[in-house]
């Protein structure tokens, strides 16, 4: 037990060693002009945030990309969860299946953005993108996630008779359960990188959208605050889709 | 009960070499009584519960056919407990798959209750445990043992699970799950799960191999005691022979590879068998000639000889070399 804990608080120490190590390159880099006048000190960055109008704009727009990459997850994950139980219980459509996710998968996002404003719209694209970037990581970790069961578990459903449904229901989905919050973990940055993309486009707010105004103004501060806006709630979002499943999966292995 | 079985016997499958004597008369006139549970009018002796006749099974094996099973004949009767004991990779699992309709023979005839293995499986009749326990990691041990009413879309008979926690001395851990529980109680909890729905038919693949030598005898004793109360037609898949003399009627020993039946031995042992018969004389006759038995199957496989049996290994070995 001491051991464990002594180990969780060397990764612990590890991690904020690394991360003051990596702000305070990101300073001298800055505050040395080692790589020219696009890099700012971190402290300047910060400044920005004691601008009342800046720090709402900010603000707005991170809730804006997190409401997106949610709502894009959110459908994503569930469509995906759907069409892998679908491939389950119908297998004659499984091959299908892989091959239309795989071939959904090779097509890249920023190809299908023009695509989605002229049908959904720019407000609507942006969580339909984050969808789509999560979906393949989804379809394939349920995908294998219901063959997780163990063979001697599928066979005494099997000899007490048990249906198709059944167990789907009683064995394959909670079986599942491990991978599929694997899968979210893996989703969720993706989810924020696709509602970035999809805000890209011309989304009315947003990260993506105070992105492309910061690049096209010099505004190198504002740019630089919402990329570590945009990184911040990717990392965020693993760390508690991670928290989530390390709750959680050890109920169902 | 559906009364398709007599549509699939014999006359449409030659290979089975004389099945029961009088099955034909009864496919064209079915027993108008449809509990499998009666005896059969026209024989005297008890009615076969599960029946192999002429089994064969094949496994594809990296394109070679490996024989797991070679023109096995087996018949269990109706509230007879059946020790099937051979080496490991004697096939003696598959028999038991066979009978579950987990498998498929590749030649022959596998008929539980003179009906096809699916026909039971599908009635919710039959019970199985594992070696490994299969108890669902996430659900408590007594939603495990109720997974059976759960699956035959049955209410859960609340009581049901209580009386079955108490006959295996799991009712203190109803809410425990199973990684909480230790090897031989989660066994205990296989088996209760098997018994949830009084089948007609259990069968048990090696359901205490993966436990200490102590516990294993005690549980042992324990199904015992609880076969002894409750007379389900039992087939139990073991390679110790101890444990297949203390449960059964009757022992049925296989060779490996390809399995065969080589030696069927009666038990007239008296029950109710305990620790006391274990070290009585008698019992160490029983066990040591069936030891020797399975002692001989292994010399000659591996001593050199050159009948038939040195092909048999020849292609064991090169399977082995791959």
């Amino acid at each position: 037990m001491r051991t464990v804990r002594d180990s969780r608080v060397q990764t612990a120490l590890l991690v904020a060693v690394g991360a003051v190590l990596a702000l305070a390159a990101m300073e001298a880099i800055g505050r040395f002009q080692l790589l020219g006048r696009g890099w700012p000190p971190l402290s300047q960055v910060l400044d920005i945030l004691h601008t009342p109008a800046t720090r709402t704009l900010l603000g707005r727009s991170l809730r804006t990309t997190a409401d997106e990459a949610g709502l894009g997850l959110l459908i994503g994950a569930l469509v995906s969860v759907v069409v892998a139980v679908l491939g389950t219980v119908l297998p004659v459509l499984q091959a299908g299946l892989d091959r239309l996710a795989a071939v959904l998968n090779a097509v890249p996002l920023i190809a299908l953005g023009p695509l989605l404003i002229a049908t959904v719209g720019r407000e609507g694209s942006p969580a339909v993108i984050a969808a789509l970037a999560v979906g393949f990581v989804m379809f394939v970790s349920t995908t294998s996630g219901l063959e997780a069961a163990s063979t001697a578990h599928r066979d005494v459903l099997a000899a007490l008779g048990a249906s198709r449904t059944t167990t789907l229901l009683r064995l394959r989905l909670p079986a599942a359960v491990p991978m599929v919050l694997d899968g979210l973990t893996q989703a969720a940055p993706a989810a924020v990188l696709g509602a970035i993309v999809g805000e890209w486009f011309g989304a009315p707010s947003g990260l993506g959208l105070l992105l492309v105004s910061a690049m096209q103004n010099y505004q190198t501060e504002l740019l630089w605050a919402a990329g570590l806006a945009a990184a911040l709630l990717a990392i965020v979002s693993y760390a508690v889709l991670g928290t989530v499943r390390s709750l959680m999966a050890w109920r169902f292995r | 009960m559906g009364k398709s079985a007599p549509a699939s016997i014999p006359p449409t499958d030659p290979d089975t070499g004389g099945g029961p004597a009088g099955s034909t008369e009864e496919g064209t006139a079915p027993d108008p009584d449809a509990d499998p549970r009666t005896e059969s009018a026209d024989a005297g002796s008890p009615r076969a519960a599960l029946e192999l006749s002429g089994v064969t099974k094949h496994f594809p094996l990296r394109r070679r056919n490996t024989v797991a099973l070679d023109g096995v004949d087996l018949t269990v009767e109706q509230g007879e407990f059946v020790s099937l004991l051979g080496p490991s990779g004697c096939g003696k699992s598959t028999v038991l798959r066979l009978l579950a309709g987990l498998e498929e023979p590749t030649t022959g005839r596998v008929r539980v209750h003179d009906r096809p293995p699916a026909a039971l499986v599908n009635d919710h009749r039959l019970g199985i445990a594992f070696q490994q326990h299969a108890l669902l990691p996430w659900a408590s041990i007594a939603d495990n043992v109720a997974l059976p009413f759960r699956v035959a879309g049955r209410p859960v008979d609340r009581a049901r699970v209580t009386e079955l926690l108490r006959l295996t001395g799991l009712e203190e851990f109803a809410e425990a799950r199973p990684r909480q529980l230790s090897g031989g109680m989660r066994q205990r909890a296989a088996i209760a799960r098997a018994l949830a729905l009084n089948p007609e038919v259990l069968l048990l693949d090696e359901p205490f191999g993966s436990l200490d030598a102590v516990t294993r005898r005690r549980l042992n004793f324990e199904l015992a005691r609880i076969w002894s109360e409750q007379r389900i037609t039992t087939l139990l898949v073991t390679h110790d022979v101890e444990e297949a003399v203390l449960l059964a009627n009757r022992v049925v020993v296989l060779t490996g590879r390809p399995g065969r039946v080589r030696h069927v031995e009666h038990i007239d042992l008296p029950r109710p068998r305990g620790g006391r018969l274990t070290r009585e004389p008698r019992f160490h006759e029983v066990v040591d000639r069936l030891t020797a038995l399975l002692d001989g199957d292994l010399a000659s496989r591996a001593g050199a000889d050159e009948g038939a049996t040195a092909q048999t290994g020849r292609r064991w070995l090169r399977r082995r070399g791959r």
